[in-house]
């Protein structure tokens, strides 16, 4: 697993940072110009653009024929997608953290940036969700569709991730109102996270079942 | 147990290409390097494939080291080197990087060696792999197949596109694995000079069927080819021709031993055979 996981990093190292020299830029900007919905953009690229990232370097490995190498090694199909999603959530993590400190230096400086601090939860969900959805939708039908329509696939997935969360999202503002508590907006937020979490989770066996099926 | 691999009927259809392995059968004795010839896409790879499991075949089995693999067998596989023809690697890593990915994959990994494989093979381990020439990343490839101690090397099309002072070397390298008794080498190459230098069994493969195996000796030292004239041609006795290949004025025959049909068949011009040409006759020559 460990040589897997690190076969990934370097996949997604190079393009990983210069993604993060754009959001340090921007996350400068955006912490010096007061605007929420820059602020919101801002934390939602981060969040999903590097998950992202490190779901579309998985076509990397087909390139050349380490894809079809690894198979030869001391490691099952089933580690080998495992890494995939394991490396995902890194890199969702990674979104995070620079989301978080956008977040944190702009309400330093200026104050709480939303309307309520609990919108503040709600776009770390919402962009979590996305790329948990996105995520889930890309590992299967890479495997499915094959290597060669990657780019394909991606935009695929993020705009089916995008839909389903606004899907979700309508579904919470009507079950709740117009006028939502605290605690419903927790409510709705958490039954995103389930959703996208039960969604990527289940995604795994079905990645691993088509998988074990490739021939290379 | 005294081969290292056995496969024993492997069939395997692709109904898009139409193309069939055909219950393809060998095994390679511990100690030895098979070479397994064909033209290009006469199936090598495939079987290669179903060796290694990333094909699954129809039917048939296969052992290694006396056990048929599956994808639960990290264990089994610890102990295969392998090489393909052309980028192992992901172009974007250096030698250095493959090193750290391969020590977390394989237990045995023996970083040392690998970089003494470097250093014999002039392979800068900083410079990206993009960066080596063709000659460069296969040596790389034989490196990090050697590196973690494997005791089965498989080797696909591993010194095609190399220059002769390339694959000299890397035959050495070869020949210097299979010292040790429990080491053996599966050579997949249409280079068959390379094979006639370090084989000790050679396998031809035609159209995904199994032609026949030979020991090598047996093909140089006992094959022959009989340059007939029509009547000649007429008079031999079918049993004794593997294969033959009518010419404008003359038909070669190829027989089993040279010998024997230069006894029986007195002012017959009879002449030794190059593994190359026992390809040529029975891949483009007619059976009896």
């Amino acid at each position: 697993m460990k040589g897997l996981l690190k076969n990934n990093f370097y996949a997604v190292r190079s393009s990983a940072k210069t993604f993060s020299i754009f959001m340090l830029l921007l996350g400068a900007f955006v912490t010096v110009v007061v605007s929420q919905q820059l602020l919101l953009f801002y934390m939602l690229l981060g969040i999903i653009g590097f998950s992202i990232n490190a779901i579309a370097s998985m076509g990397k490995d087909y390139v050349s024929k380490w894809g079809k190498y690894k198979l030869t090694a001391p490691v099952k199909r089933a580690d080998i997608v495992k890494s995939y999603f394991i490396n995902q959530l890194i890199w969702l993590f990674v979104g995070m953290i620079f989301a978080g400190i956008g977040l944190g230096l702009s309400w330093l400086l200026h104050g709480c940036p939303f309307d309520r601090s609990i919108d503040a939860f709600m776009v770390f969900f919402t962009g979590i969700s996305i790329s948990l959805f996105a995520g889930a939708i890309f590992f299967p039908l890479f495997y499915l569709g094959g290597e060669e329509r990657n780019g394909a696939f991606l935009v695929i997935s993020v705009l089916c991730a995008i839909g389903i969360v606004m899907g979700i999202t309508t579904f919470i503002n009507i079950t709740f109102g117009p006028k939502m508590t605290t605690v419903q907006i927790l409510l709705g937020a958490m039954m995103m996270l389930v959703c996208s979490l039960t969604v990527f989770a289940l995604s795994y066996p079905v990645t691993t079942a088509i998988f074990k099926r490739k021939e290379y | 147990m005294e081969n290292i691999l056995e496969v024993q009927q492997i069939c395997k259809s692709f109904p898009k290409t139409k193309f069939v392995l055909d219950k393809v059968s060998f095994s390679i004795p511990y100690g030895s390097i098979m070479g397994f010839v064909g033209e290009n896409g006469a199936g090598k790879t495939t079987t290669i494939g179903c060796i290694l499991n990333t094909i699954s075949p129809d039917s048939g089995t296969i052992k290694l080291f006396g056990k048929e693999l599956s994808d639960a067998d990290t264990e089994l596989r610890e102990n295969i080197g392998v090489v393909y023809d052309g980028d192992n690697f992901p172009a974007y890593w250096t030698a250095e990087q493959l090193a750290h990915v391969m020590q977390g994959l394989y237990k045995k990994w023996d970083n040392a060696l690998f970089h003494q494989y470097l250093e014999d093979f002039r392979l800068l381990p900083k410079q990206k792999i993009k960066h080596y020439s063709r000659g460069m990343t296969m040596k790389l490839a034989v490196a990090a197949a050697l590196s973690h101690h494997p005791q089965l090397l498989i080797l696909d099309e591993a010194t095609s596109g190399l220059d002769p002072i390339m694959r000299d070397d890397m035959l050495d390298v070869f020949l210097d694995f299979v010292q040790e008794e429990t080491h053996s080498i599966l050579l997949s190459s249409h280079i068959t000079t390379d094979l006639e230098k370090v084989a000790d069994y050679i396998t031809f493969i035609h159209n995904g069927k199994l032609i026949m195996t030979a020991t090598k000796n047996d093909l140089v030292y006992n094959f022959a080819v009989m340059r007939c004239k029509e009547s000649q041609f007429l008079e031999l006795d079918p049993s004794d021709v593997i294969a033959y290949r009518k010419r404008d004025f003359q038909t070669d025959v190829l027989v089993a031993n040279g010998k024997e049909a230069e006894r029986k068949y007195r002012g017959s011009v009879i002449d030794h055979v190059s593994v190359d040409e026992i390809m040529l006759l029975l891949v483009k020559g007619e059976r009896v």
